[in-house]
């Protein structure tokens, strides 16, 4: 790797560098599109298995009737929470060191709330009538119950997928223009559509900034509010453990939580295949690595409210379900606990740790499982020890459900690997610009960077 | 006709302009086509009011009014009565309407900027692939001559120009491309409009 410092290279050579991964693919790309392909395919599998045969073949069962798929459901829409949110939060504010995070925040969002919306289609049950959820007239006489929290969800989860994706592609907008003035092929004509014409006026550009921190500063509140809405499915019921007031900020700083963590290790992956290291530098791991620290300790406040309050009020069955939760899940708690909030904050109080990237991704990764464990265990011991004792039962997953939970993780990356390859990693035009505000300054007895910008 | 000059740097796109304005021809004529934004004034300033808001902003409205429409439209068409809880629930209108507002207002932004910029457009116009590289075009719509019309908001570039408007329009762009030779344009294309 070369030891030039960006401001030194030509526009040129850092277009090279910055869609290298638009490069054709190698063996290796493809082995892992056929691997991650092959468990999408078991994945498909186990739900035509589910289709044919019942949702018997799951592990549901009174009184547990949502399981690991609607895990899976808060997993992922919580993920797909801070790649749209952390790159509107950093636009706003004109964070300097957002430019080379920003597609790979933006396409996350996208990709992981496609996958998160199929798990309600997939819960279902009698998946092919899944359009009965949309409101619109039919012969049938029916119309979906606005008062359902589950219409509601489908109506924030199109708002959110239509508006990160419209994010994501006004975020790229330029940088196909770019790739287009390269490109031959399939590529020119793809390029060519979705580049619309672009010619970089100095007009477009006014505009296009104006859409920019407008669109930034709509999504922020739609996504607040889809998780708000996810939590609002548990909250607005009346099963011990659910229905709590600090259920939708505890999830939105949750889903934050789990979706930074989720940009960081994506990060590092990108930076590590497309040899990105010099645009995501360790002063991005250590700026990601400060909020990552700063959304730690908000939520390991929010759960020490949450436990606290039952705790203190010992309400019986609220006790019940938090006594049950501890006894039967000590180790995935104790992980949870570990891995969510007591490793990460020792961590990332150091800057050593901050920048070094196998240690930020060990740490990331780990949040993600305490992640999805706390999914887990927010969903199954309420439902197992309900108000009821004679109906109190336990849940464990099936071989159909597992798989279909491996074929939604392999189809995220898949759908990632593809884009990665078919689209600019970085946002070009973002880095061009910052790069060309900096200048050295002398300042006493040394130089110092400066930046132009504007008040 | 339009004239377009690729400049290898910021600093002979900048002196190519100003020339350009010291001969005559005026800043509503003359647009930068760039692969990444500089600020306002660099090269030229844009002083054309942006309405797209405007747009977003009744996109919104009409989003509220599907919403709101929609959720108690529905529940007052066919009532679900359950126990005395009111026909039209207020919260869950609430959501429904806040979601369609939202919604709206974000296809509102992206489409409203698309009309803004007169795109898309896929006809054929004066561009350079060299832009891409770190290039910077500077693009001059020529007058075809004649009576001199002053540069106002809503005037389009190519039917106001200064004094120099006395001139043909080839001599016009003989000018033109003297100047942008002055200060190291790397090419210059030309088209006629028809």
């Amino acid at each position: 790797m070369s030891e030039q410092p960006i401001h030194h290279k030509s526009a040129s050579r850092m277009n090279d560098e910055m869609l290298s991964s638009l490069r054709p693919p190698t063996l290796r790309w493809y082995g892992l599109v056929f691997l991650l392909g092959a468990v999408v395919a078991w994945g498909l599998y186990a739900f035509t298995y589910q289709v044919m045969n019942g949702m018997y073949v799951t592990g549901l069962d009174r009184p547990v009737m949502w399981g690991v798929y609607i895990v899976n459901f808060v997993f992922w829409i919580g993920l797909s929470h801070s790649g749209t949110m952390v790159s509107a939060i950093l636009r706003l504010s004109q964070a300097n060191w957002r430019r080379p995070i920003l597609r790979a925040a933006e396409a996350m969002t996208v990709f992981t709330v496609a996958v998160g919306g199929l798990f309600p289609l997939i819960h279902l049950g009698r998946n092919w009538v899944f359009f009965y959820l949309l409101p619109y007239p039919n012969q049938r006489g029916l119309w979906p119950n606005f008062r359902s929290p589950l219409l509601w969800d489908a109506m924030a989860i199109t708002t959110y997928i239509i508006g990160s994706s419209l994010f994501l592609y006004l975020g790229m907008l330029p940088d196909l223009a770019v790739a287009r003035d390269r490109a031959n092929g399939w590529r020119l004509k793809l390029y060519t559509a979705l580049a619309m014409g672009w010619r970089g006026t100095a007009r477009e550009w006014v505009v296009y900034h104006q859409a920019s921190t407008l669109m930034a500063a709509l999504i922020i509140p739609v996504a607040v509010s889809v998780h708000s809405i996810v939590a609002w499915d548990f909250a607005v019921t009346v099963v011990p453990g659910w229905h709590s007031t600090i259920f939708p900020p505890y999830f939105v700083i949750g889903a934050i939580h789990s979706g930074v963590a989720a940009v960081i290790t994506l990060m590092i992956i990108i930076r590590k295949v497309f040899h990105l290291e010099e645009y995501l530098t360790p002063l991005h791991f250590d700026n990601m690595g400060k909020l990552q620290l700063v959304i730690t300790l908000l939520w390991s406040y929010a759960y020490f409210v949450e436990v606290q309050t039952t705790w203190y009020a010992h309400e019986p069955i609220e006790w019940e379900v938090f006594s049950f939760m501890s006894g039967k899940y000590t180790v995935a708690l104790l992980v949870m606990l570990l891995g969510n909030s007591i490793l990460p904050i020792i961590a990332l109080c150091f800057k050593r740790l901050r920048r070094s990237i196998p240690a930020m991704l060990a740490i990331t990764l780990l949040i993600n499982v305490g992640m999805f464990i706390e999914r887990f265990l927010i969903i199954v011991p309420s439902l197992s020890h309900k108000n009821m004792p004679f109906v109190w039962g336990t849940y464990s997953p099936s071989w159909v459900e597992l798989s279909i939970t491996a074929g939604a993780f392999a189809g995220f990356a898949l759908m990632y690997t593809i884009f990665a390859k078919t689209f600019p990693m970085v946002a070009v035009s973002d880095v061009h610009e910052y790069e060309s505000q900096k200048a050295l300054i002398s300042l006493g007895r040394t130089r110092v960077p400066s930046l132009v910008g504007k008040e | 006709m339009e004239l377009l000059g690729i400049f290898k740097d910021a600093v002979s796109a900048a002196t190519a302009v100003d020339s350009l304005l010291r001969e005559g021809f005026v800043e509503a004529q003359i647009t930068s086509l760039t692969s990444f934004p500089y600020p306002d004034g660099v090269f030229v300033k844009t002083n054309q009011r942006i309405w797209f808001r405007w747009f977003t902003l009744g996109c919104g409205i009409i989003g509220a009014g599907v919403g709101f429409f929609l959720a108690a439209g529905t529940a007052w068409l066919y009532p679900v009565q359950t126990g005395d809880k009111p026909i039209i629930a207020l919260f869950p209108t609430g959501i429904v309407t806040y979601e369609l507002t939202m919604l709206f207002f974000m296809v509102g932004t992206i489409v409203g900027m698309f009309l803004e910029m007169k795109l898309p457009n896929f006809a054929h116009r004066l561009y350079d692939p060299d832009i891409a590289e770190g290039c910077i075009g500077i693009s001059l719509s020529i007058h075809p001559g004649g009576e001199p019309v002053a540069c106002e908001p809503g005037v389009r570039p190519t039917e106001c120009i200064g004094g120099i408007a006395l001139l043909s329009a080839a001599e016009q762009k003989e000018r033109a491309e003297e100047i942008m030779r002055a200060a190291d344009v790397l090419r210059i294309t030309t088209e006629v409009q028809p």
